[in-house]
This record gives structure tokens, sequence and C-alpha cells, in this order.
């Protein structure tokens, strides 16, 4: 099994898609939890009725699969629209949204842990609607979200292996590239798997990290 | 705007009454690239070098239909499966990807005259000493059980009345059996044939001769309404034969002999 004819440079090229994976990762989750705090607050706001289009356009997002998605937008955009938008423009626009939906849960079941009493006592004390959400729910809604929001950046991370159907070229996609080549299925796995791994348990220990700092307050 | 879809056309119709429309072949060569769709796991015609860049016959194919269009060529990858998704949904302007030019894909894409024929190849075990492939009379032939050279080999032993066909699950088994000499001979297509001579791996197989089937014709494909691109298509594939650059490719991509004539006797096109 060690008897490889995988090269450095291959490792290099396998490095390279794995910069990608990691590059769609930061912007998606990164707009996506804007997005997503954003459509969470909103919908808890505005309560189940008025919230229910946004919340209609959300299920979308959550309820068909990702692979779907990327091909279906990449379709429309192409032949509708007739874009010239790159692949990975679609594909970040994308897990984006994907990402957007599930945080917009995430957020609305932070905000609805915070104890409607103490609102109520924040209010009491003259602050503000924005003063309220910002000093006392954003702090106690982020200790109840955050590992939700963990799991769901990993999950992004993962899900983004998908977007070789827009051909864009990261990590799985590169590994099987390599498969196609050298024909050591397994042993490229076990190196791919091994990158995903690098890149996952920092982020999974640094929530462990954070989870277990802000609980002791 | 480039081109316009349906509804884009009838609102441009009603509202200014003609609008001056570049065709693809004009796009293109203003974009300055070439954007080809190539199957990158099929060699000899689509893989990759040691360095992970691609290669191969198509390869060659796009980069020389780039350069008579005087763009920057870029290759991008496609599955079987999505050649034509990735046409219709804009991310290639030409398919160079060893599709066979079947009427069902005819009502989706526009197709080239023929730029490839995949040909079957008669290998043979040297002791056998077969020169043409009638030679195969009477002797024992393997080949992979299902495929369409071993119905082919199958019914033409049934036509002789002599020799023996023996069935194989897969193409490594029929190619050991034949460098064993439990076999004398076998049906393969040429690319196939040449790669596994090339190999070394059977020692004592060659090439004996191209087995007279029908050949499968592939073509480049692109958007069907395109005529003056598929128009400028042809004459591409027609000027590669003429200058002999087919052949140099052949050459240098699938082995030494005789690429396969790209017309269909007694018909045109």
């Amino acid at each position: 099994m060690f008897d490889t004819s995988m090269t450095l440079s291959d490792v290099w090229f396998l490095a390279q898609g794995a910069w990608i994976t990691i590059l769609v990762t930061i912007i998606s989750v990164f707009f996506g939890t804007i997005l997503g705090i954003g459509f969470g607050v909103f919908r808890y706001q505005v309560g189940p009725w008025w919230g229910a289009p946004v919340t209609f356009f959300l299920d979308i997002f959550r309820s068909i699969p990702l692979l779907i998605q990327l091909v279906l937008v990449n379709a429309f955009l192409g032949i509708v629209l007739r874009l010239q938008i790159s692949g990975f423009a679609v594909a970040c626009g994308v897990l984006t949204f994907y990402t957007a939906a599930y945080c917009a849960e995430i957020v609305r079941g932070g905000i609805e842990a915070v104890p409607q009493t103490t609102r109520r006592a924040a209010r009491s004390l003259g602050m503000t609607w924005f003063q309220d959400m910002r000093y006392i729910v954003a702090p106690l809604a982020t200790r109840v979200a955050l590992p939700s929001w963990i799991g769901l950046s990993l999950g992004v991370m993962k899900d983004s292996a998908l977007v070789y159907v827009v051909q864009v070229t990261e990590l799985l996609k590169s590994t099987q590239i390599l498969i196609t080549r050298l024909q050591e299925p397994l042993f490229l796995l076990i190196i791919g798997g091994l990158f995903y791994f690098i890149i996952s348990f920092p982020i999974a220990r640094l929530g462990g990290y954070l989870e277990k700092r802000w609980s002791n307050d | 705007m480039k081109k316009t879809i349906l509804l884009g056309s009838m609102l441009a119709a009603s509202t200014f009454a003609s609008v001056a429309q570049a065709d693809m072949l004009d796009d293109i060569i203003a974009s300055g690239t070439l954007r080809c769709a190539v199957v990158l796991d099929f060699p000899p015609m689509g893989m990759r070098d040691a360095s992970n860049n691609p290669v191969g016959f198509d390869v060659d194919y796009c980069n020389d239909l780039a350069a008579a269009l005087g763009v920057k060529a870029e290759i991008v990858e496609t599955a079987f499966p999505e050649r034509i998704p990735a046409l219709m949904a804009g991310r290639v302007d030409v398919g160079v990807a060893s599709t066979s030019d079947t009427l069902e894909r005819a009502k989706t894409v526009g197709f080239s005259i023929p730029y490839y024929a995949f040909e079957n190849a008669v290998v043979g075990n040297e002791k056998a000493a077969m020169t043409t492939w009638e030679d195969m009379k009477g002797k024992t032939v393997g080949a992979t059980a299902g495929t369409y050279e071993a119905i082919w080999i199958e019914g033409k032993i049934k036509e002789w009345g002599v020799g023996e066909f023996r069935p194989y699950q897969t193409q490594a088994d029929v190619f050991l059996a034949l460098s064993q000499g439990q076999i004398d001979a076998t049906v393969a297509t040429v690319e196939v044939s040449e790669a596994n001579v090339a190999s070394g791996n059977f020692p004592g197989i060659m090439i004996v001769d191209k087995a007279p089937m029908v050949p499968d014709y592939v073509g480049l494909f692109t958007m069907r309404q395109e005529y003056g691109f598929i128009n400028y298509l042809d004459l591409f594939v027609n000027q590669q034969v003429r200058t002999g650059r087919y052949a140099e490719l052949y050459k240098k991509w699938v082995g030494e002999g005789v690429p396969a004539d790209l017309t269909v006797n007694g018909v045109s096109r």
C-alpha cells in the first residue's frame, strides 16, 4: 500500500484542491451566516404568518439536495439568463444560500432560547429593541447557537465536495483526478480524507474551546 | 447581449424592430477563448500527464481548433454524461469529447462531420501466425462477454462453422488468456489493443489487422442552431485530415498504423 507512484507534485495538486475547498467554505459560511442572521431575526420578529414567504424560500434550499440545486442554478444562469458566470461564483452563491437556510433556523432557535423575562427586563430598563438585541440577546443566543453553527460550518465544508458538478476542482475532485491517473483509489482516498481532517479538526477544536470558555461565566 | 432567448426575442421584436446579432463564431473570436468540453478519463483521447495537466488526442484537437480561430484554448473537464449539459448551460463552446454522432443526440446538439472513428482490431498471439482478420477462421477466439465485438466474432464463427468462441469476464482476462496462448486471437478497439501491446504486460501478442466492423464515428458538437460555427468545424476537420495533422495526432496518441477513414462509402456529407 505504501508502494505508491504518487509524487510530491501530486500532493501539491491536492493541496491546491484543498485550498479551493477552504475558499468556497469560508466565502459561503461568511456570507451565509450574515444572511442567516438577517433571515433568522426577521422570521422571529415578524412571526410565523408574515415570515411564511421567507420560510418557504429557505425551505427550498433546505429540502432540495445540494447537487440538484447546483445543477439547476448553473443551468438557469447559463441557459435562461445567458450569463457568463464562473463555476466558482455559482458554487459560492448556492452554498451561501444553503448555509443561510440552515443558519436562519439556528439563529431563530438561539433567540428563542433567551428567556422572555430577561428580555422584558432589558426593555423595562429603557433599552431600545436594538440595544436589547445587541447586549442581551446576542451574547446569550450565541452561546446556545455556537455548537450547531460549528456543526453547520463543518457540514458545509464537506458538502462543498459537490461543487465539482459546476466544474470547480476542489479537494474531492482533485482526489478523483489522481485516482483516474494513478489507479490507487484506497490510498488516495485516505490521503484525501486526511486533508479534510486537517481542515476540519481545528474548526471543531475551536468550537469545543469556545463552548467551554463561555459556559464558565 | 449576444443571443436572445424566446422571451427576450419576442420582447426585442416588439420594441426594437431589429437588433444586429453576432453568432457564436464571432463571440468566440471576440472573447479570445475557446472553451472545449473534454473527457479526461478516457485515454488516449483525454487523460492527465504526470503533473496532472490535460493531455491526449482530444486535448490537442481542441488546441488546434483554438489556434485556427486565433484564440486561447480552455479545457473544461466534463464526465461523459455531462458533455451535452455543459454545452447547454453555456459552460463550453464546443465538445471535443469523442462523442458518437447518434441521431438521438443530434436532436439536441449540432454535430460536425466525424473527426475520429473508433475501429476494432484483431489481436493475435504471435505463435498463431495470422496476417489478416480472416485468418481467425478455425482458430480459438475470445472476447469480453456481451460486448459488440464479442457478438460480432461469435456470429462470424457460426458463419464459418469452424473454430471456437470463448467469452471472458473482463478485457484484462481476455488479454491474459491471449498472452498465455489459451486463445489464438481476440477483437478489441484499436486504442485498447495498442495500449495493451505497448504496456508490455501481455508478452507475445501482436495487432494483426483491423476488424471489418462499422466504426464508431465521433464528431465535434456545439449548439445546433449555430450553423456558422458548425460550418467552421466541418471545414476544420477536413483541414486536419488534409494537412496530415489527423495522422500525426493518431501516431502521437494511438500508435503506428493508419488512422480510420472518416468517410463512408456511397454517401456524402
